[in-house]
């Protein structure tokens, strides 16, 4: 990506209605293995938005990952769920002309914290965190289909479980390798599908690691790029998948709390009791969906040519999630070999 | 081949070549991320040469299951089979595959990320 800080800056003016701005840092931020991020910060003069701003600019990667929202998409979420109170970025501006860094971006208005998983976790227990978060979650699940702003998201899926477990299996069939043990998660999910629920907006990628924490607090979801309609359910499972609680397994909330807090959370602000059965139904969905997106990231490494450690060893990385479908469908290994 | 790709050979040739490319060049912070990324990278590798010769039991256990093939073919064989609700029922046959789903997954894991499985089989819920 190139960054053109003039042509930037005279887009910032332009929409956010400023007699002149002027980009006085950009710089790449770290992280993000699907989209690009730099904080950009403007000097703005004249308009209702005058004044020294830090800002988000958000891009496609070297190589697109082939599912998910593009960004014009994301952007049009982020409105109505920054919209609806949700705790996200403020969507400020989108633009899809090349000429300004290359590719398509949208700018968001700088949410200070920290977003580092391990660093969150390395803070230690907390079970209010865990509680916002369920109780952020349940609110983004009460936008229910369906929504003309949100037209974009297609059609939700009569049976949320089964439509997924039809793309994990087409995808998985795509990618070309013979994996036993993914095979066996897919019989397994197949076999233990849980009555229909109505669809829901899902963030699609709800866990540690995909928000801030600003003094112990909730101060952003992040990452929206993966959201739809689904069950609600499938957030959950996500968020207390094995794979995300980084190096507190015991955490089960995300490396950070006990489920009962982000479960109390969820279920105050939801009206809704959790049930366990479900919820242990989408965390083996968690790990068939982690194992996807590993073997798919790898092979932009692999098939498509991009020289990324990050990629490659993500690859690595699918065993983790063949290692939960067995242990969650099948119980523990007898003996460690 | 049972372990997962990309092989400890690739992993090692992309080490060095981030190495030549641009490591010394990198702001700090970013120096930091690839310094961790090539010292797993590095892990791995000396964790595959070391177990050389240890995924033999585990190509006998498939052998044993679905002949002498190619171990590509062992593996799409134990594949389909599971696909086709072979080891549904439970029995020796679910538990003799099991234990080779385990073995496979372990084997992976121990050069991968040993610490993934720390607890495990140990009696922990």
């Amino acid at each position: 990506m190139f960054l053109a800080p003039s042509a930037l800056a005279r887009l910032i003016a332009s929409e956010l209605r400023a007699d002149r701005a002027e980009v006085v840092e950009a710089r790449r931020l770290p992280g993000g293995a699907v989209r690009e991020h730099w904080l950009v910060v403007a000097e703005i003069c004249g308009g209702a938005c005058a004044g020294r701003h830090r800002l988000v600019l958000r891009s496609d990667g070297q190589t697109p990952l082939g599912f998910g929202l593009d960004l014009v998409q994301e952007f049009a979420l982020l409105r109505t769920v920054h919209g609806a109170g949700i705790p996200a970025p403020e969507p400020l501006l989108c633009c899809g002309d090349a000429a300004i860094i290359g590719k398509p971006f949208h700018l968001t208005r700088w949410v200070a914290g920290e977003a580092d998983a391990e660093r969150i976790v390395a803070a230690g227990p907390n079970d209010a965190l865990a509680a916002q978060l369920g109780r952020a979650l349940a609110a983004v699940h009460a936008i229910r289909p369906p929504r003309l702003d949100l037209s974009f998201l297609g059609a939700p899926p009569v049976d949320p479980a089964m439509a997924l477990l039809a793309e994990y299996r087409r995808r998985l069939d795509a990618i070309g390798e013979k994996r036993p043990v993914a095979e066996w998660g897919l019989r397994w999910l197949a076999r233990n599908l849980p009555a229909p629920a109505a669809p829901v907006l899902c963030h699609g990628d709800f866990r540690t690691g995909n928000y801030l924490v600003a003094d112990g607090a909730l101060a952003a979801i992040l990452d929206w790029e993966f959201a739809g309609w689904g069950d609600p359910d499938s957030d959950l499972g996500w968020f207390c998948s094995r794979c995300w609680r980084f190096s507190e397994l015991e955490r089960e909330a995300g490396g950070i709390a006990s489920r009962t807090a982000l479960y109390g959370g969820y279920e105050t602000e939801a009206g809704r009791r959790l049930d366990p059965r479900r919820l242990r139904f989408w965390e083996v969905m968690a790990a068939l969906k982690w194992l996807v997106v590993a073997l798919l990231q790898r092979d932009r490494f692999l098939k498509q040519g991009e020289r990324s450690l990050d990629l490659a060893l993500t690859g690595r990385r699918a065993a983790e999630c063949e290692f939960e479908l067995l242990r969650l469908t099948a119980g523990e290994p007898e003996t460690r070999e | 081949m049972i372990d997962d790709p990309p092989s400890a050979a690739e992993l090692l040739a992309l080490v060095r070549a981030a190495w030549e490319r641009d490591f010394a060049s990198l702001p700090a912070e970013q120096r930091q991320q690839q310094a961790a990324l090539i010292v797993r990278c590095l892990a791995i590798g000396e964790r595959t040469l070391r177990s050389a010769g240890s995924a033999a039991v585990i190509e006998h256990g498939l052998a044993q299951h679905f002949g002498m093939t190619a171990p590509e073919q062992r593996l799409e064989r134990l594949a389909a089979a599971i696909r086709a609700g072979a080891y549904d029922r439970p029995g020796p046959a679910r538990e003799g595959i099991l234990r080779l789903l385990w073995a496979i997954t372990l084997r992976k894991l121990a050069l991968s990320n040993p610490a993934f499985t720390v607890g495990i089989g140990e009696g922990r819920g």
